[in-house]
């Protein structure tokens, strides 16, 4: 459902050009959890972002859902955010003044729905990744674990196809980031696509396929292992049937 | 926002407090007017040495000159500002003999030189109702011994004065006061006028035009207006009022700078914010618009809070700086100016930052704060 086709990037902002992507060709099917990795600095967040439709590649074209993202208009490719994306950020960017709730929707605010139906929605979004009873509570009442659920429910809500997540787990220790990483393999496991950005490789093996960039070249693409692409494609969320991420010993209880 | 909402209630209190000042002022001016008579006169041409007649030009040295008519009293009503004429008042001067002394005997029309001069009390007796009635003034009917209900002979007519007015300083004091037609028949001179006091009451339009005005229907005639206190005030409300929307032009054109500079600070901060806004798929006018809303919403309270003060300032600087006795009016119109404008202001004011709002990129929501 995602296909890049010879995207290259290069960022003029002040100095020296930088070239972020050379050529990359790449294509995610729908249902898919793909964990790009690379050292810092070699255009992992650049590919992520021009797959989420909110930065426009310097040459070759990103096709989602049949879409040509980057022909269509400034206000025509927010609405694609909107519709097609759900993004998870590094920093969260929570806005702190804001309730979980209120968080979540945000997502929605641009929505043409009934202010009452996307509050339900809202609330069974954050039971969903189990913050239910801490909707009213702000980001610095929420565990650094609970504040990346909400980002993550934010993200969902507006129930987009294509879930991207960068570096998700950057900022928390390993045991909440691990929570976040279940999280997301869960979602998955419902049938959710998800493109993860990460450095450290024990949260890419949470993914099912690892896509490995370098200088701004795809250097390895792993193919998903047998047993994970065996996996049921709809499972109670709440209750995962998978072991997390590759290896049981190192579940966080 | 805060500073926002100050400098523009700042900004609006000033301009608001300097027109309903001003309005003030003129509400005063035009009840003034009333109490301070004639601001036009109007007496004939003459080449003679002058005369004068309370400080004011009478013609020439002989009295029985008189080149105006009535006729040309009812020509001074077609003027283009006639609705700003509020008293015409015409007057026929002559010396005659009284109880074999000379006397300054003036015709009037009653009606209209009572509403001239309103500081005229009539002290004993009454206010004359009667063709043949008269009045006296205070020093004439102390010299001459005259009582209200005396009959006075006037070459050879007979007037009964009918009241004695209180002494005032002026010229007036001396003269005896009849019908303006029965002076014409006393005086042997049909039709005739001496002068003509007019006041004008304009706080609008210059006197200046209306004396042209009148001048242009009665070319024979010297018009001049009367530099007397109200008609100075008048013109110094005149020049408070430009100089009231003068300020307040300027005022709004800072109020607007504050407006700009703090909407733009405003978009800096939350470039994330708004980043974080474009990621989730709001669109470019979407973030505008919230830009816009907030700017209405910040402007129009700022624009309610000036025009609440700026009255406040009014109703108690008026009467001591400006001297006004009249009401500082609460204006409707002026309110709903002051909430406007502020809003007009703000919200233009705010296109830019909008602007500014709606270009950030969504990636700016991916770097760390
Ligand atoms: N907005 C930008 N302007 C200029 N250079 C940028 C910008 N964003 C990223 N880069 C540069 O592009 C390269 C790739 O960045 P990025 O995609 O953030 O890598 P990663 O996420 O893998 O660390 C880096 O050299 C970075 O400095
Ligand atoms: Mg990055």
């Amino acid at each position: 459902m995602i296909e890049l086709h010879n995207v290259s990037k290069v960022y003029n902002s002040g100095g020296a050009p930088v070239v972020a992507l050379r050529n990359v060709n790449l294509t995610i099917a729908e249902g898919e959890f793909v964990a790009l990795m690379g050292p810092s600095g070699s255009g992992k967040s650049t590919l992520l972002t021009i797959i989420g439709g909110m930065n426009s590649p310097t040459a070759g074209r990103v096709i989602v859902d049949g879409i040509d993202v980057y022909s269509l208009s400034p206000e025509r490719q927010a609405d694609f955010r909107y519709e097609y994306v759900g993004f998870v950020f590094q920093q969260l960017q929570l806005l702190p003044y804001l309730t979980a709730l209120e968080n979540v929707l945000l997502a929605l605010a641009i929505a043409p729905t009934p202010r009452t139906e996307k509050i339900a929605r809202a609330y069974e979004i954050l039971a969903q990744v189990g913050l239910k009873g801490k909707e009213h509570r702000l980001p610095s009442q929420l565990s650094g674990g609970e504040q990346g659920r909400v980002a993550v429910a934010r993200a969902l809500v507006n129930r987009a196809p294509i879930l991207l997540a960068d570096e998700p787990t950057g900022n928390l220790d390993r045991a909440t980031g691990m929570q976040v990483l279940e999280l997301l393999r869960d979602l998955n496991g419902a049938g959710q696509t998800v493109v993860m950005v990460t450095h450290d490789p024990q949260a890419a093996a949470c993914a099912r396929r690892v896509v490995h960039i370098l200088d701004g070249q795809i250097v390895g693409d792993t193919v998903p292992a047998p047993e994970h692409a065996l996996a049921p494609a709809v499972l109670p969320i709440s209750q995962p049937a998978i072991e997390p991420c590759s290896n049981a010993t190192e579940r966080v209880q | 926002m805060v500073l926002l909402v100050v400098g523009l209630a700042i900004g609006v209190a000033t301009a608001v407090a300097l027109m309903a000042i001003t309005e003030a002022m003129q509400a005063d001016v035009a009840v003034k007017m009333d109490e301070y008579g004639a601001n036009i006169l109007v007496v004939p041409k003459a080449n003679d040495l002058a005369l004068s007649y309370g400080g004011i030009t009478v013609g020439s040295a002989a009295y029985d000159v008189a080149t105006l008519s009535m006729p040309d009293v009812e020509r001074i009503g077609t003027i283009k500002n006639a609705a700003n004429i509020s008293v015409v008042a015409p007057k026929l001067l002559g010396a005659v003999p009284l109880m074999g002394r000379p006397v300054l005997l003036a015709g009037v029309r009653f009606a209209d030189e009572l509403r001239l001069k309103r500081w005229w009390r009539v002290e004993q007796g009454m206010e004359p109702s009667e063709a043949a009635d008269a009045l006296a003034g205070a020093r004439l009917a102390q010299s001459l011994a005259i009582q209200p209900g005396d009959e006075v002979e006037v070459n050879g007519r007979r007037f009964r004065v009918v009241g004695v007015l209180a002494e005032n300083g002026s010229q007036d004091d001396d003269i005896l006061f009849v019908d303006l037609s029965a002076a014409q028949l006393a005086l042997d001179k049909p039709d005739a006028v001496s002068l003509v006091e007019v006041a004008a009451l304009c706080t609008a339009c210059p006197v200046e035009e209306m004396v042209e005005q009148i001048s242009h229907v009665l070319p024979q005639a010297r018009v001049t207006a009367l530099r007397q206190a109200v008609t100075l005030r008048m013109e110094t409300v005149g020049q408070l009022g430009r100089f009231a929307v003068a300020v307040s032009a300027v005022v709004i054109a800072i109020g607007a700078l504050v407006v700009l500079t703090t909407m733009l600070g405003a978009v800096a901060e939350r470039r994330q914010e708004i980043g974080l806004f474009r990621a989730l798929g709001f669109r470019q006018r979407h973030v505008g618009r919230i830009i816009l809303t907030e700017a209405a919403l910040v402007s129009a309270a700022g624009g309610a809070l000036g025009y609440l003060a700026g009255m406040g300032a009014a109703v108690t600087l008026a009467p001591r700086v400006a001297n006004v006795t009249a009401r500082v009016p609460w204006d409707p119109v002026l309110a709903a100016a002051a909430v406007g404008c502020a809003l007009v202001v703000g919200v233009l004011a705010s296109l830019y930052p909008a602007a500014q709002a709606a270009r950030v990129d969504p990636t700016v929501a991916l770097r760390s704060s």
